[in-house]
């Protein structure tokens, strides 16, 4: 019996007795996890080292205080084929199919919406990010703008110093002050605000896919 | 071994491993072959047993691309596995003084 087999006759055994679907889920993953833990070579060895999916099965029941009389399920055709999908409805009263099913469809359904919402989010996101960047650009051109006019300033100051020495020496000093003010602004820009920026822009994408996966779930 | 172990052994030993160190149910099983014969699927209900009882909580803790369900031992379940040990330690002396011929005191190496 390999991995597949043994689950899947445990969840219609657990499911017959009436365990909780969360208790079943919580089950089946456990024994999953051990089927992963062993290794994957090790499927038939593992699942025989078990005994039965019936017995453990009843043994799980037994212990969430649900007795079993008689003898436990035998695998029941339905799982496979489309018949099994109209047995199930008189059978199982309308009961979750397995979970593989159920996470692969809710997988599909978010990539449905995703693309279905495309035209929404998508002009969103990026007029988002054009924005940020467009800050980010504006911060550079005006120290820039800034450093250009200082060193504008200092230039015509030093060739003004020759002809008018006081219009030089004044130009000179707002070269100066021009300088200092690029300096200063220059430094917390670069150090914080930028990488601050960037990292809103990353983050904003993280949300947006975060978004987009927790959706999918939530419709499971 | 010839002797069977009851249900409230396992649960002792159970919680003892996870006190040691946060672990997960394949390990686990793994420490309890050493001492018994025990299968996964007989531990799955103890643990189950345990966790409703709030002496284990798990995680997920990722492993090579899947998760892993790790189990961590509760305050409660300290205090549980104290009065285990008590207990243990009373039974052993009562059938070691009649198995091993009265009030001999084996200090067992384990």
């Amino acid at each position: 019996m390999n991995k597949l087999e043994f689950l899947t006759r445990l969840r219609n055994n657990l499911e017959r007795g009436g365990l909780p679907s969360d208790d079943i889920n919580d089950a089946l993953s456990y024994y999953e996890e051990v089927f992963l833990d062993a290794g994957f070579g090790k499927e038939e060895e593992t699942a025989a080292a078990m005994g039965s999916p019936e017995d453990v099965a009843v043994n799980i029941l037994r212990e969430s205080g649900i007795h079993v009389g008689g003898a436990p399920v035998m695998p029941p055709q339905r799982m496979d084929g489309p018949q099994g999908q109209q047995q199930q409805g008189p059978m199982m009263g309308g009961y979750v199919p397995p979970k593989k099913k159920a996470s692969g469809g809710s997988i599909a359904l978010g990539i449905v919406l995703g693309i279905l919402t495309f035209p929404i989010w998508f002009p969103i996101v990026c007029v988002v990010v054009s924005l940020l960047f467009a800050l980010i650009v504006v911060l550079i051109s005006l120290v820039i703008a800034f450093f250009a006019a200082a060193i504008g300033l200092l230039i015509g100051g030093i060739v003004a110093l020759t002809e008018f020495p006081a219009v030089g020496i004044m130009f000179l000093g707002a070269g100066l002050i021009l300088t200092g003010l690029v300096i200063l602004i220059c430094k917390p820009a670069f150090s914080a605000v930028i990488p601050a920026i960037g990292r809103g822009i990353k983050r904003f994408c993280g949300w947006v896919v975060g978004l987009f996966k927790k959706g999918g779930k939530e419709n499971a | 071994m010839g002797f069977s172990i009851n249900a409230g052994l396992l649960d002792a030993m159970v919680l003892s491993i996870v006190q040691n160190n946060d672990t997960y149910g394949y390990e686990i099983t793994q420490y309890l072959r050493k001492a018994v014969d025990i299968s996964e699927s007989t531990l799955y209900p103890v643990l189950r047993r345990l966790q409703k009882g709030e002496m284990l909580e798990t995680y997920d803790k990722e492993f090579m691309g899947r998760n892993r369900r790790y189990y961590r031992i509760t305050p409660k379940g300290n205090d549980s596995l104290e009065e285990y040990r008590e207990e243990w330690r009373s039974h052993k002396k009562k059938i070691d003084s009649i198995l091993l011929n009265e009030g001999a005191e084996y200090n067992e190496q384990t």
